[in-house]
């Protein structure tokens, strides 16, 4: 058995996939049969990659991304984390990031963050720790006492970032979480989460629209068509890390986006 | 304009009503047999308050008031969670909960009184009746604005149901329920008036009524301040609960 240890990849897992998903459909229970959502979706994110799934709306995104953090279930094919299925939430896992920042207007950004830890009866003095250093990782050091109302819809989305780490789940699972954000907000967010990837190296899945997006964030973009979702395109982005906004004025950049976005229309 | 000055144009208005009916009925402005002077009616008030009849009106409609209290709030928030917690029962019910909620229920008065009789279980049959719907209607819309975001995302930490009901549906239901038990009070207090004020024996409402119908104005105007303390009092300390809860809300 020798080879094995070739299989590790650099993270040092034995040739395990964080996710990997096959064969999936989901059809939406309805008069004739239903509606198809999702077609023989197969598709591996490696370790400590970041992969980026674009597609139109209503192509079925969103539910892939529930199904693979538990939270909905596919009505057909199968989806392993780590190796193992996930029928149910499992925060050990998989931490989730929402398209809103659904933080919890009742609590302080500091009590927000260590919602998930108070779930599990973590105690109070390691909750404080914890939640203070990922309040520092987003840069919202000093806003800890402040509610949600009292902060823009960038730092909630930082709130929920740091929310979505503080139990320092290996996977990360981010449904357009800055898609509700402003263009500017945007850009300086997805800088910042590349900057907190490159700290933490987590497995990132990221579902977004914006193609700019996509190919700014990603090592691999995951093209879905239009309903039902099928997988019509990989594109590896080669562009180094770190990025910087400049690269996106650049040849490689247009062309990447530009496929993309010939293989989106071609679909609908 | 500050916090100050408000609060101080206030206390000058107040001050100018409660002179106005001390000057205006002994100046003969207004005659003092329909308004007698803001003094006399004190004076009138203190007397009352120490005669052992008035106190035991008092009684009998404070245990009428608590106990209709303690029957329609539970009641309506139970049934109003049920409803909107379940969809069928909600889709059955609804419409017709509506309508029953659209009729004034003092036309059921007569009806009350036929099968309860005029003393206190019909005055608290009477006030939890016209109380559980208004209950009822405010803890479905209390339920009905627990965020499905909230609850997908203390999902999502592998939250369980007892963690979902105590931690996303408790707090975000709080303000709103406050509102209901103020709001459920009002009406609690104006059903038991109602019913007292119609065929009663005894409580402070049959006494108002009486007064009003004898011409006794101080003893009238009297009622009228005991009551409005009462209703002001509770209603500000729920307010003051309320605000202690919701500093979170904008």
């Amino acid at each position: 058995m020798q080879h094995l240890a070739d299989l590790k990849d650099v993270h040092g897992h034995a040739g395990i996939p964080a996710i990997e998903v096959s064969g999936v459909g989901h059809v939406y229970a309805g008069p004739d049969g239903g509606v198809p959502a999702l077609e023989r979706i197969s598709l591996t994110v490696g370790t400590g990659r970041f992969v980026v799934i674009v597609g139109p709306s209503g192509c079925g995104k969103t539910s892939l991304l529930m199904m693979m953090a538990g939270l909905r279930q596919q009505t057909a094919g199968s989806i392993l984390c780590h190796g193992r299925s996930i029928p149910d939430p499992d925060p050990d896992r998989v931490g989730v990031i929402f398209q809103e920042a659904s933080l919890f207007p009742w609590l302080t950004t500091l009590s927000n963050i260590e919602f998930p830890l108070s779930l599990r009866g973590t105690p109070k003095e390691e909750r404080k720790r914890r939640s203070r250093a990922m309040l520092s990782l987003v840069g919202l050091d000093g806003f800890g006492e402040r509610y949600p109302h009292e902060l823009s819809g960038g730092m909630k989305q930082r709130v929920s970032i740091a929310r979505g780490l503080v139990q320092d789940p290996p996977v990360l699972l981010m449904d357009e979480p800055f898609a509700a954000l402003d263009e500017q907000t945007r850009m300086t967010m997805g800088h910042e989460l590349l900057r907190i990837w490159s700290t933490t190296r987590k497995t990132v899945v990221f579902v977004t629209h914006s193609l700019t997006e996509a190919v700014y964030l990603a090592d691999e973009v995951l093209v879905m068509s239009a309903r039902p979702g099928r997988i019509i395109d990989h594109i590896e982005v080669t562009l180094p890390r770190p990025r910087t906004y400049e690269m996106m004025a650049t040849d490689v950049f247009g062309q990447l986006r530009d496929r993309i976005w010939q293989k989106i229309r071609r679909s609908a | 304009m500050t916090r100050t000055h408000i609060v101080l144009i206030r206390l000058v208005l107040l001050a100018l009503v409660l002179g106005a009916w001390e000057v205006l009925p002994r100046s003969g402005a207004i005659n003092p047999l329909l308004l007698p002077p803001l003094s006399q009616v004190l004076g009138t008030l203190g007397g009352l308050l120490g005669r052992p009849d008035v106190q035991e009106a008092i009684g009998v409609t404070a245990s009428e008031v608590l106990v209709a209290f303690l029957i329609a709030v539970p009641l309506g928030a139970t049934l109003g969670i049920v409803i909107a917690e379940n969809e069928y029962v909600g889709q059955i019910f609804k419409p017709m909960l509506f309508y029953v909620f659209s009729v004034p229920k003092s036309i059921f008065l007569p009806l009350f009184i036929l099968v309860f009789g005029i003393g206190f279980p019909q005055k608290v049959a009477y006030a939890a009746f016209t109380t559980t719907f208004v209950v009822l209607m405010s803890a479905t819309a209390a339920v009905e604005s627990v965020r499905a975001d909230h609850i997908m995302v203390a999902r999502s930490y592998g939250a369980t149901p007892v963690q979902i009901l105590l931690r996303i549906y408790v707090p975000s239901m709080l303000p709103m329920l406050l509102e209901t038990v103020r709001i459920a009070m009002i009406f609690n207090l104006t059903g038991v008036m109602i019913a007292e004020m119609y065929a009663s024996r005894t409580g402070i409402g049959h006494r108002i009524a009486n007064w009003g119908e004898n011409f006794q104005m101080p003893q009238l105007f009297a009622g009228v301040i005991i009551l409005a303390t009462v209703a002001i009092l509770f209603n500000e300390t729920v307010r003051w609960l309320e605000a202690r809860c919701s500093t979170w809300r904008t």
